[in-house]
């Protein structure tokens, strides 16, 4: 009976190895789990048969509290694990909260006007998919049933490769009806966009001037704003272009007008345009660097946003990319507003040579005009703007005065038309590819163009697209560690063994 | 509890007195060291590749968020070693029971004041002390690297649960084999066939419906262990390791008892 | 070893039986042992004595039948049963990699010593079986003889009411057979002592009273000198029955 029992797991150990080694059943693997599970049965039809002798009223009395013990403990073990299931008992102990969902993602689970199909595409053998399929389990719990996920071969999937152009495994397709958004690199940040992707209606116009320079929304480089576009499109706005050299009025579907650095003045027509557009309930946002004319500060300046041409140097900030040092203020200090929701000392933006944005005076008395967002209590003003956007040092005024200066004033002005909303910023580099992502730029820049925009709704803070520590550690931190404690135990295991075989052959 | 402190301290005794056990941490170690070591130096040259000014500097965000200290250096370890612990731990479990039956000491111990119930709970607990010893020492080496590097602890900390659940859920099998043989070779064996079963079920996918191969899915140690090495902790799997030492428990009681009618 | 003991254990034996599966190994025994009595309990290989004496300690359960220790069962009161048993198995049945000392302890401490109590009755034992000489020396590294006297030695540690010896001098020379022999006359006092031996002249030696086993049956029953003096006490062995 022993014999056929190790028999019969040797071979079932063997079939399981060839799955292991060869990542399917082949003929070796088949036949040994048909000989190996043939011999444990055979061992177990002889052991019944001679525990007939176990048939004995002592036998019985000694064994049927164990077996019922067996049972029992099967019975708890499956209870105990079903009961912490449904308790939904979960310790995010990651470095980054990976698994902790972000009140924005909540809000936009919650927010599902149809029930979504989240489905995973992964190769056999592809590691990454566990972190995604945890993550997919996370947000399936916190979507309250509205949330079904499941996992496809990628292999096996070929219609839905080329439906949905899926291009790697570890990709994630979520689906509510009609549409559905593919997600490349699963995280809670890319998953979380894909959702805005997927509940954006695209109602809302937004139109970025175009022809005096200003970004382009096209370019895909550090210095684009492809980036920009992308956001705006997955915020749910329509993304045209204003051609500013041959406009006479703002289109008449214009939610918000975007412009970001203007390099050259805007033709006066155009100037004019905007001064009407806004008179009547108009709504701009505006990305001005310092050391540039574009005309538009003289009409924000009517608006009572007052944009002195010279940069803030915040000592509080070091240097960044061989920029003299101050001329990149970290800025952690924010009024109260929409524009700024969230934000405070832990959560900071990063700006690139900014100008001052004052709130100077407001044209009436109903209006409402702040400065929401401000450098450091140390900061001051150089006066060379056009030096330093070229990366002169910043010079110091012979008056050097220490503020908190701002770099973003948002009005709320009542007009008959509507209410006239305007966000003035400092910098556009902040905007751009490289910066857009760094620390929670993306936040204020979206929540200040939605709260002009009047969709207060969409206003949050975003999950963040994740961005492991890469911390380096050097080839000789590495080595000293291995030798000094990496080795060391062993070492001394190795000895200990020696030492108790020397001993129990009786040295 | 005096005797059943006896016999723990008796059966950490028997087992740091075989080289087995010390060789068996000495190759815990190793693995981790060595692995560990190895792929730090890899991630190492990929991320200082990146880093040069070819590449466009260290904070031009060129390097990709998948190279990354836990992702590259981490997780391959943590797995590694949860399959070097598939491999030794049936080695040290196959004695517990087993070896105490070939000498014939099973005997001494049944007229001593221990309960059955005592001495399963003692080599359990010997047994399980000696895998969060094995697990402790490759720590140490691990933990040095993670707080160096800032990573967290916490996350560690959880990888460490997992391996620890899942030397508990391990050893628990090698042990009931253990108790129903007299033989530490079949004790072996059969924890090793088992073991390996139990691990991961992605092989009986291969002929169940996809509905039958997902309802046993969470029955496999790898998935379990899986949400502990991304650094989850949830109550469900606790409870799952949880669960083979309940029925561990068991089982080595009845196989006592069967002994005894036999 | 002081002889403490004010009186032993009395065993009763009642149609006990034991089969392995189908194959009876002990059949109908009754049999009754007085307290203090020196018993000697004989057979040939196989007779089923190391069963007997099993059954009596608990490690196997009875097919049928009873077995106490002064009134109490080996399977519904262990407890009371193993308070009152030393158990001297034969030489293999140790741990090679304790040292002396510490499998003293361990002996000691499952059943139920602990502290200066412990630490006493291990150093009692230490001197009354000379084993201070090689107190941390690994068991594994000692010769027959000496391993021999660890297993006395832990066996009167806790001071038992009944002494059962199996084999005691199995795989020793003379001199050391006449040594454990001696140490077990000594170490008797009022305990009852049951020894398991197949050797006659070691229970002449040391058994007031005997009995028999031959294929699992008890063919004889009676004082020693009764049993083995007269005519051919190898019959026995063959199991023709003799006396009761």
């Amino acid at each position: 009976m022993r014999e056929l029992a190790w028999l019969g797991a040797v071979a079932l150990l063997a079939s399981v190895g060839s799955f292991y080694t060869s990542s399917k059943f082949g003929f070796f693997g088949w036949a040994n789990a048909v000989a190996g599970a043939t011999a444990l049965l055979a061992a177990f039809v002889l052991w019944l048969r001679r525990a007939r002798g176990l048939g004995s009223p002592a036998a019985r009395r000694m064994l049927m509290p164990s077996v019922f013990g067996v049972v029992a403990a099967l019975v708890l073990a499956y209870g105990l694990e079903r009961a912490a299931d449904r308790a939904n008992l979960v310790w995010d102990w990651t470095a980054d909260d990976r698994y902790t969902l972000a009140p924005a993602t909540r809000e936009a689970l919650a927010k599902l006007p149809a029930p979504l199909i989240a489905t995973l595409y992964v190769e056999p053998g592809d590691n990454r998919a566990r972190s995604t399929r945890l993550l997919l389990e996370t947000l399936a719990e916190a979507g309250a049933g509205r949330v079904t996920r499941r996992e496809r071969s990628l292999g096996e999937s070929p219609e839905d490769v080329d439906r949905y152009q899926i291009e790697s495994s570890n990709t994630v397709v979520l689906a509510m009806g009609e549409r559905a958004e593919t997600v490349v690199r699963p995280t809670e940040g890319t998953i979380f966009e894909g959702l805005r992707h997927l509940r954006a209606d695209h109602g809302q116009v937004l139109y970025v001037a175009r022809g005096e320079g200003e970004g382009d929304l096209q370019r895909g480089d550090d210095a684009g704003f492809l980036g920009l576009a992308e956001a705006l499109k997955t915020e749910g706005f329509t993304v045209r272009e204003l051609v500013t050299a041959a406009m006479s009025a703002v289109p008449a579907d214009a939610s918000v007008v975007l412009l970001v650095a203007p390099q050259r003045p805007l033709r006066a027509e155009a100037i004019a345009a905007l001064e009407s557009w806004l008179g009547r309930g108009g709504r701009l946002v505006a990305l001005l660097e310092p050391g540039v004319d574009s005309g538009v500060e003289a009409l924000l300046e009517r608006w009572g946003f007052g944009l002195p041409d010279e940069v803030i140097v915040d000592p509080a900030s070091g240097p960044v990319e061989g920029d003299a040092p101050g001329v990149n203020p970290i800025v952690f200090q924010y009024a109260t507003h929409p524009a700024t929701h969230g934000l405070d000392g832990t959560r900071m933006t990063f700006f690139r040579r900014t100008r001052p944005v004052l709130a100077q005076r407001k044209p009436e008395a109903d209006d409402e005009l702040r400065a929401v967002a401000f450098a450091s209590r140390r900061s001051w003003l150089a006066p060379n703007a056009a030096a330093v956007q070229r990366g002169a040092a910043p010079e110091e005024p012979e008056e050097r005065r220490e503020d908190y200066w701002p770099v973003l004033a948002v009005g709320a002005f009542p007009r008959p038309g509507g209410e006239t909303r305007i966000a003035v910023f400092g910098d556009a580099d902040f905007a751009s590819n490289r910066y857009l992502r760094a620390l929670y730029n993306l936040d204020l820049l979206m929540n200040t163009i939605h709260w002009v925009a009047q969709r207060e709704d969409e206003i949050t803070l975003r999950p963040k697209t994740l961005t492991p520590d890469q911390y380096p550690l050097t080839p000789q931190q590495s080595l000293e560690m291995l030798f000094g404690v990496g080795l060391l135990i062993p070492e001394l295991c190795v000895a200990a063994a020696a030492w108790t075989w020397v001993r129990r052959r009786g040295a | 509890m005096t005797a059943l402190r006896a016999l723990v301290r008796k059966e950490l005794a028997v087992l740091f007195g075989s080289p087995v056990a010390w060789l068996t941490l000495a190759a815990i170690g190793l693995v981790t060291a060595l692995l560990f070591f190895d792929h730090l130096r890899v991630y190492n040259q990929i991320l200082f590749l990146y880093a040069s000014s070819t590449m466009g500097g260290f904070e031009s965000d060129t390097v990709p968020a998948y190279v990354n200290l836990r992702d590259q250096v981490f997780l391959p370890v943590m797995e590694t070693l949860a399959l070097t612990l598939v491999g030794l731990v049936p080695l040290v479990t196959m004695g517990v029971f087993a070896e105490e039956r070939a000498r014939g000491t099973d005997e001494l111990l049944a007229t001593t004041l221990l309960t059955p119930n005592q001495i399963v709970a003692g080599k359990l607990i010997a047994t399980y002390g000696f895998i969060a010893l094995a697990l402790g020492l490759s720590f140490v080496y691990p933990a040095t690297s993670i707080v160096r590097s800032g990573l967290g602890l916490p996350h560690l900390l959880a990888v460490y649960l997992g391996l620890f659940g899942l030397g508990i859920a391990l050893a628990s099998v090698g042990v009931v084999c253990s108790a129903f043989t007299s033989s530490q070779l079949i004790a072996a064996i059969s924890a090793y066939a088992i073991a390996f079963v139990l691990y991961d079920f992605r092989w009986m996918a291969q002929f169940l419906p996809d509905a039958a191969a997902q309802a046993i899915d969470p029955l496999s140690m790898h998935l379990r262990f899986g949400a502990f090495a991304e650094g989850l902790v949830r109550g469900a799997d606790l409870a799952y390791f949880a669960g083979y030492v309940l029925v561990a428990f068991a089982l080595c009681r009845l196989a006592l008892d069967q002994a005894r009618v036999r | 070893m002081s002889n403490t003991i004010r009186r032993g254990a009395a065993i009763e034996v009642t149609a006990l039986t034991r089969r392995f599966g189908d194959r009876p190994v002990l059949v109908d025994i009754n049999l009754g042992i007085a307290a203090g009595e020196s018993f000697g309990l004989l057979g040939a290989n196989g007779a089923g004595k190391t069963t007997f004496i099993r059954l009596l300690t608990g490690y196997l359960v009875p097919s049928s039948g009873t077995v106490t220790v002064d009134g109490f069962s080996p399977i519904s009161d262990a407890r009371a049963v193993h308070e009152r048993i030393g158990f001297v198995a034969e030489t293999s049945r140790l741990y090679p990699e304790l040292r002396v000392r510490g499998f003293l302890r361990f002996a000691g401490g499952v059943r139920g010593l602990s502290g200066a109590p412990l630490r006493d009755a291990v150093d009692r034992a230490l001197a009354r079986f000379t084993l201070e000489d090689v107190a941390l020396r690994p068991i594994g590294n000692l010769s027959k003889g000496y391993q021999q006297r660890v297993n006395l030695a832990q066996a009167f540690l806790h001071d038992p009411a009944l002494l059962i010896v199996d084999e005691p001098t199995a795989g020793l020379d003379p001199l050391q057979q006449a040594e454990v022999r001696r140490e077990l006359r000594e170490a008797a006092g009022a305990r009852t002592v049951l020894l398991c031996t197949h050797d006659l002249s070691e229970a002449r030696e040391l058994a007031t009273r005997v009995a028999v086993l031959s294929r699992g049956r008890l063919v004889a029953c009676g004082p020693t000198a009764e049993i083995l003096g007269s005519g051919d006490p190898l019959a026995l062995f063959r199991g023709q029955e003799v006396g009761a």
